[in-house]
């Protein structure tokens, strides 16, 4: 059984974020891996160390200062859950959270949890549209794409970025990178969502969430004809190759 | 300037008669080129109106409700201007008026009324300065064109408090529009009472589960859909407001939509010839612009049962003697009813969804992973899913993870041959559901097949009469 953990479902779940927990307990199941989701709200106890996968999502700026203070009496944990391998993904906001800071406009600076080495800053254009990056998986690179909309511009430090950006802005429409990657954690500005058209994303996390938990990370083939050619027409539409 | 304003009209109606010979619908296109030539032209029309304008905006509902509004004034024997295909920018505005008014710019109306879209709403309506706003509801809309939901409500928020003389009429069950109350202005509420609908509403995805004032998880005693419901917050006290129109029961059968609807002290009974649950909001929305009018709900309820949807409003054809029905989606609530729809009859049916993702519909298509589709999983009443549009491929992929078994589901990379494909089905009713730059070139096609197959006579849109 592996156990899912969405994060705040309530309030971080902009736009399609719950197709990325739908793809994931979907091709779990669908090769007999059983699932369970855990939706964890403002103020309710949640023991990272029992969970397989965590997902945070993004959230506008009214959402995310209501979880603020609640994610911040967690931050303990889940550092130390991460460091001890713990599968993230984040999206958008969640990935702006997990790192050093956000400066606004006017220069103050929100502290993030700190827990990756990155730091986000407030541009006045926002970066919108289609985009197509490249992701090394296992020593395989695949071409994944989704649709980004952030004003944050995300600067690395000493993490990796989690792919090249084919086409479209990525983390601040400048360095190329998109995204970012430590240990067993995934961030990315990809909201399209992310997993549901890149299955191979997708199997990628449930394969290490698999060995984490000590099993095989054997995943029986899918037919994966349908999630090839949503990826394939898009990739197409910008120019890119598939 | 008088001569600008000429130039102007003529320049517009130019527009619309190209626009209509080379196969458009010249709904935006000649306000588009009048707006260039003079600017100041939906200010110079908006003043010529008699009694004057009743703006329309919210995220669904603003074409039916508008256009149900302007029946009931033309019902009353008022001349109207109205926006009626639901071009809803300042550009679409501005076409409803050149097309109404005569070479020399006089339009000789009484009222104009006009749905406008909520992130135009500020530039129209501090031009036109409207007597009465409608405000149905506010839903996640467009991210991509708007930002965020609460950005559009504030602006909105600011532009009533600017209009001192304007009155409103608000949707009590959205505590994202009731807030609107506080911005000083003489308002009136509609809303549904407690739900009558066996089903509980399955919606996960809710604007405003905290209230906006104070950030306290709100109570609710009921919803129906969405965040509309009772709520209550016990942190500082915001509720529900008290509604002066409200439907007191909601019952659909054979394609029509029954309800009990009290008007202030008044009770009356509600006949809509559409199955669409969602269009009660949209007539008590009209009773309560009603209220504000002076007019009889007695009439308005009259004029309503006689009322024709828009195009793409759940249209209703006839082809080979079953009935098709045609909806706009454009966003997770509003899809999540057009589910209700296909769910709430046992008869066996065909589904045509086209998506696309041109500016009009909004560039992202991630709001279909927050359209409750898992509740299709074990329907085996829709026999076939075909998707078209140029997010098709996506459409499909959202339905394979609803669990959707991937036989009944198909791609087709043109409109005509999805659209065959669904009305060939054995289904005995077909819905085609389409975003909003897919709505015409679909709407096109049924005509199209709809004649080739009946004749001319049998081709719909068929007001039903009950």
């Amino acid at each position: 059984m592996l156990t899912v953990c969405h994060l705040y479902p309530d309030l971080l779940n902009l736009y399609g974020d719950r197709g990325n927990i739908i793809a994931f307990t979907r091709r779990a199941r669908w090769r007999n891996i059983p699932v369970r989701v855990l939706g964890v709200r403002l103020g309710e106890p949640v023991d990272f160390r029992e969970v397989d996968f965590l997902f945070l999502g993004g959230g506008s700026d009214r959402e995310q200062s209501l979880i603020a203070a609640d994610l911040q009496r967690r931050a303990a944990a889940l550092r130390a859950a991460i460091e001890a391998g713990l599968v993230v993904l984040a999206i958008c906001g969640g990935y702006q959270l997990l790192g050093r800071f956000y400066r606004t406009l006017d220069g103050t600076e929100i502290p993030g949890l700190g827990i990756l080495d990155f730091y986000t800053q407030a541009g006045r254009k926002r970066l919108i549209g289609n985009i197509a990056i490249e992701v090394e998986l296992e020593g395989k690179k695949i071409r994944a794409c989704g649709f980004e909309n952030h004003s944050g511009q995300t600067y690395l430090g000493a993490v990796k970025p989690l792919g090249r950006v084919l086409r479209g802005y990525g983390n601040n429409g400048r360095d190329g990178w998109e995204g970012a990657r430590y240990k067993n954690v995934f961030c990315s500005y990809l909201h399209g969502p992310l997993l549901p058209k890149n299955p191979a994303l997708c199997d990628h996390l449930l394969r290490l969430s698999l060995r984490r938990r000590g099993l095989d990370g054997y995943l029986a083939p899918l037919d994966d004809s349908f999630e090839k050619r949503a990826n394939e027409v898009m990739l197409h539409r910008l120019g890119v190759k598939g | 300037m008088r001569l600008r304003f000429w130039a102007a009209i003529l320049a517009g109606k130019g527009a619309y008669h190209l626009s209509r010979i080379t196969g458009g619908r010249g709904s935006s296109l000649p306000g588009l080129v009048a707006l260039r030539l003079f600017p100041e032209m939906l200010g110079a029309f908006a003043r010529q109106a008699r009694c004057g304008a009743v703006m329309v905006t919210g995220t669904n509902g603003k074409t039916t409700t508008n256009n149900m509004l302007a029946r009931v004034l033309e019902a009353e024997g008022a001349r109207v201007v109205a926006n009626r295909e639901g071009a809803n920018l300042v550009t679409g505005v501005t076409t409803a008026f050149i097309r109404a008014s005569g070479l020399g710019g006089r339009v000789g109306y009484d009222w104009a009324v006009l749905e406008v879209d909520e992130a135009a709403f500020p530039r129209v309506a501090e031009v036109v300065r409207p007597r009465i706003v409608v405000v149905t509801n506010f839903f996640r809309d467009q991210l991509d064109r708007y930002g965020e939901l609460d950005k559009t409500v504030s602006f909105i928020r600011s532009t009533v408090a600017k209009l001192p003389a304007t009155k409103l009429v608000l949707n009590a069950d959205d505590p994202l529009v009731a807030m609107l109350a506080d911005t000083g202005r003489e308002a009136l509420f509609f809303g549904l009472g407690a739900p009558t609908r066996g089903e509980e509403a399955q919606g996960t995805t809710r604007e405003a589960r905290f209230c906006p004032y104070c950030g306290q998880e709100f109570t609710y005693d009921y919803y129906h859909y969405s965040q509309l419901g009772a709520y209550r917050c016990s942190g500082c006290g915001f509720a529900r407001p008290r509604a002066q129109v409200e439907a007191l029961s909601v019952q659909t059968l054979n394609g029509v939509t029954r309800s009990v609807v009290r008007v202030r002290d008044e009770v009356l009974t509600l006949t809509l010839p559409t199955p669409g649950f969602y269009n009660v909001y949209n007539a008590l929305a009209v009773f309560g612009a009603g209220l504000w009018l002076g007019i009889a709900p007695g009439k308005v309820a009259a004029s309503l049962h006689r009322y024709v949807p828009a195009t793409g409003r759940l249209q209703e054809f006839v082809y080979k003697g079953r009935p098709v029905y045609l909806n706009l989606v454009k966003n997770p609530a509003g899809f999540n009813e057009s589910l209700n729809l296909l769910t709430a009859s046992r008869e066996p049916k065909d589904v045509f969804i086209a998506l696309n993702d041109n500016d009009a519909d909004g560039r992202d298509i991630s709001w279909i992973w927050d359209v409750d589709f898992e509740r299709l999983e074990n329907c085996k009443e829709i026999l076939r899913f075909v998707c078209a549009g140029r997010r098709a491929a996506e459409m499909a992929l959202r339905l394979k993870y609803a669990g959707i078994p991937v036989q009944k589901i198909e791609t087709c990379s043109h409109f005509a041959a999805g659209v065959r494909r669904a009305l060939e089905g054995y289904g005995s009713i077909v819905y085609l559901l389409a975003t909003y730059t897919a709505l015409w070139p679909v709407e096109k096609i049924l005509r199209r097949l709809a004649t080739e197959v009946n004749g001319a006579d049998s081709v719909s849109p068929v007001p039903r009469s009950s």
